[in-house]
């Protein structure tokens, strides 16, 4: 396991110098200027000139790159261009909330979609199996911010039983958290259902119901398990998708997150904080992953590491 | 210490206010933590009132790099005091924290400062506060520094005297101080102090939480009147539909910046009334001086006859726009009206013949989808009625980072956008802009750069509003720009809000009871 565990840990290093790289090249290429998104349309040549001098932009991108390298070996990973304080602090400042909303989206979303896709897989092809696959379709395809905004207007202007917006208690928590929870039902309930109904033609399946088992402990103990794996690994790979939507979740719930300080930093080009959640969302993605890999031999004891 | 301020609130207040009016309990408190007894007979702050603005607070230095944004200068406004007020409905500059000024020499401003404010952490505010806050801004680069540009040195020669020194004399003296926030010395620079600024101002930092909410408290020591509301919350709410239904519901107390859609809708809504009031905000087109064939006034003059600005204005921006008599808004120092171009298309096409251009001509506009409201919809209209008279324009708009570099380096043809004058002075926007050296649309007249000088430096206001005058009249009939619409900037209050006085440049609640 330890030699494992070293070959992904080197492995996942190289995947954040190379992200860092690739982010720290792309948003000095696009278009656009720091200093004078700063300065504003009103500012002179010598203002914008003078604010680039002081920001550390009037040096070439390669001194510029080594000197951003030299300082990240020291955990040193710049000031934040607009918000004036170091880009690593305005970023872990918002974690917490954007983790509690992917994670509380995460849970709702296995809480219905395994119900759901053992519904429609014990049904198949019936009334409730269509009824599924619709909802499945509709949570892949429904655009989330219109689902936020229509979840407002129901259930925070016309019945008036949730908070429009903001982070508080555990009702601010729902509206977003089902947003975001939506699209993940849709590919959770296909996958649940779908690795059901190729695990019950099984042998095994059959011999389990031939011994005189009941329905449920069929389907907890033999068919169960043996679909847990692909889902896992969907649910670490999901984690992109769920960032993704919670950029556009946080606009939506004003709800204080990672996502809405990487659009604005994107739009106001505050490179150092760019780079910053850039590596974060790396750092995460490969070690959500790590624990997938590693929870696969907990989940099939034939998987060994070696 | 009662002063003409104080009488002049108490005329604003209810009379239950009033009778609740906890002088004298104030006066014990204050007694009982050492301060300066206050005689004061406003009312104690009472209740909450909760805003949603339409942008976020990106932070709370009121001198840094964000000091423009209207967020940070509402928020700052309540925290912070300055030398001076701005009043802008009566376009004077009142007292605050300096009693006095006068100007020995025409270079030279000497400021005396009350000796009774006190910061939120209780240290007193002296001219040392002044100098380091004058000179941190300066020192920022940030947007507001260059209205300091011509500034030489900042002296602190007593606690309570300042004198401001510069190369020549700078005629919006007042009106740059009233932008300019006092924090203390010794402790803005240290690490994390904006993340629970210390200021005068009526307010206090209460919490921050950065894309979530500013709370802020009254502050009890305040020299001036106190505030209305105890507490003043600002949660951070991006989404419109959101910010609406939080209004509704009585979630928030007021918000603005809505599209006209969302304030038609406000309108017939129950707890809901609106406040507007024409701001210092307005949309303009730009034509390139660089590039043909903007460079014949007959063509820029046809551009203009080519708008029915007044069909435009009442089909798109429905109350939210109104038809602009001059290069600035009618709410700035400065504005003089000028005689609007009508509607003529007819007229239009036959200047473009007489330039040479019978058969029109094809062009190009930038723009950026955040510049103002109802945009979109403005740009459409723009392109429309210019193909009318046989210019075709073709829509080049672009995210704003990209926007401003190509508008700066005067790569474009036409450019669509809203600008703010944000010290309610002509000087902002006009010696900025249209001068031979600010180089922003190409236009180069030497009567109107001698002008626009001589106003900056005349320390007499009414012979500045003559040279303003002259210099709104040359850019109008020279056709330097295109002006269909100066913005109303519409406010949508809960009832139960009393006092709430919409300003063109961004809203206070100092005087705001709940």
């Amino acid at each position: 396991m330890a030699p494992y565990l070293v070959r992904r840990f080197v492995a996942t290093l190289v995947a954040l110098g190379g992200a860092l790289t690739i982010v720290f090249v792309v948003v000095r290429i696009v278009p656009g200027d720091p200093a004078l998104l700063m300065v504003g349309p009103e500012g002179t040549r010598q203002d914008v000139m003078a604010l680039r001098q002081r920001l550390g932009l009037d040096r070439p991108v390669a001194d510029q790159y080594v000197r951003y390298l030299l300082a990240a070996a020291r955990l040193d990973f710049g000031e934040s261009l607009r918000l004036e304080e170091p880009a690593v602090q305005a970023v872990l400042q918002r974690v917490p909330a954007t983790a509690q909303l992917a994670l509380s989206a995460t849970v709702l979303a296995v809480l219905v979609s395994f119900p759901l896709g053992i519904l429609a897989a014990l049904r198949h092809r019936s009334l409730v199996d269509h009824g599924v696959s619709v909802i499945s379709l509709l949570g892949q395809s429904v655009p989330n911010f219109w689902l936020g905004i229509m979840l407002i207007v129901v259930f925070a202007r016309t019945l008036r039983v949730l908070p429009s917006a903001g982070i508080g208690g555990v009702s601010h928590l729902i509206l977003p958290s089902t947003t975001l929870a939506f699209l993940l039902v849709g590919v959770l309930t296909r996958l649940v259902r779908s690795g059901l109904l190729e695990v019950v033609c099984e042998d095994y399946i059959r011999s389990a119901y031939a011994k005189g088992l009941a329905t449920v402990s069929v389907l907890t103990r033999h068919a169960l398990p043996n679909v847990v794996i692909p889902i896992v690994t969907v649910l670490g790979l999901q984690l992109g998708q769920l960032l993704a939507g919670a950029v556009i979740v946080e606009t939506v719930f004003a709800w204080p997150g990672v996502g809405r300080l990487l659009v604005d930093a994107i739009s106001t080009r505050d490179y150092p904080v760019v780079q910053v959640v850039v590596l974060i969302i790396t750092a995460t993605f490969a070690l959500v992953n790590l624990v997938v890999d590693l929870s696969y031999a907990y989940l099939d004891p034939r998987i060994r590491y070696l | 210490m009662p002063n003409g301020r104080d009488r002049d609130q108490i005329g604003g207040m209810t009379r239950r206010q009033f009778l609740r009016g906890t002088a004298v309990l104030a006066g014990a408190a204050s007694g009982l933590l050492g301060m300066p007894r206050r005689v004061d007979s406003s009312p104690a702050p009472s209740g909450t009132l909760t805003v949603s603005l339409p942008a976020r607070i990106v932070g709370l230095d009121p001198l840094g790099p964000q000091a423009a944004e209207e967020p940070v200068r509402v928020v700052s406004a309540h925290i912070f005091d300055t030398l001076v007020a701005h009043d802008p409905l009566a376009r004077r500059y009142l007292p605050a924290l300096a009693v006095k000024w006068e100007t020995p020499q025409p270079t030279t401003w000497v400021f005396t400062l009350r000796s009774d404010v006190r910061f939120h952490d209780g240290t007193p505010l002296t001219s040392r506060d002044v100098k380091a806050s004058l000179e941190r801004m300066i020192a920022s680069r940030g947007p507001l520094a260059p209205l300091w540009a011509t500034v030489e040195a900042v002296e602190a020669p007593t606690p309570t005297a300042v004198r401001i020194r510069t190369r020549s004399p700078l005629g919006t003296m007042l009106a740059n101080l009233s932008l300019l926030a006092i924090l203390p010395a010794d402790r803005m620079a240290q690490p994390g102090f904006f993340d629970r600024p210390i200021g005068s101002g009526p307010f206090r930092v209460v919490s921050y939480r950065p894309d979530s909410e500013l709370v802020l408290e009254a502050n009890p020591a305040y020299w001036g009147p106190a505030p209305g509301v105890r507490r003043l919350r600002f949660p951070d709410i991006p989404e419109v539909a959101a910010r609406v239904t939080a209004l509704v519901t009585g979630e928030i107390d007021l918000t603005y910046g809505l599209p006209p859609d969302q304030v038609a809708s406000l309108r017939s809504t129950p707890g809901v009334r609106l406040a507007a009031t024409p701001s210092y905000r307005y949309y303009f087109v730009w034509m390139n001086f660089k590039r043909k064939p903007f460079q014949d006034r007959q063509v820029r003059q046809a551009m203009i006859y080519a708008l029915d600005v007044d069909t435009m204005l009442t089909t798109l921006m429905k109350g939210i726009g109104r038809r602009m008599l001059a290069p600035i808004p009618s709410t700035v120092f400065g504005f003089a009206p000028q005689r609007p171009y009508p509607y003529d298309p007819r007229k239009a096409k036959q200047l473009l013949a007489q330039a040479g251009f019978p058969d029109g001509f094809a062009t190009s506009m930038i723009w950026n989808p955040d510049s103002g409201p109802q945009d979109r919809e403005l740009a459409q209209a723009l392109f429309s009625y210019w193909n009318a008279v046989g210019i075709r324009v073709k829509d080049e708009q672009a995210e704003r980072a990209q926007w401003l570099s190509r508008l700066l380096k005067l790569e474009w043809d036409l450019d669509f956008q809203t600008n703010g004058v944000l010290t309610g002075d002509a000087d902002f926007v006009l010696r900025r802009l249209y001068t031979t050296q600010a180089h922003r649309m190409g236009y180069a007249n030497p009567k109107l750069d001698r002008i626009l000088a001589q106003a900056a430096e005349t320390l007499d206001q009414n012979a500045r509003k003559v040279l303003y005058a002259d210099a709104c009249a040359i850019l109008w009939d020279d056709a330097v720009g295109i002006y269909p619409c100066e913005l109303i900037q519409t406010y949508a209050v809960r009832t139960r809000v009393r006092g709430f006085v919409p300003t063109p440049n961004f809203p206070v609640f100092t005087r705001v009871t709940v």
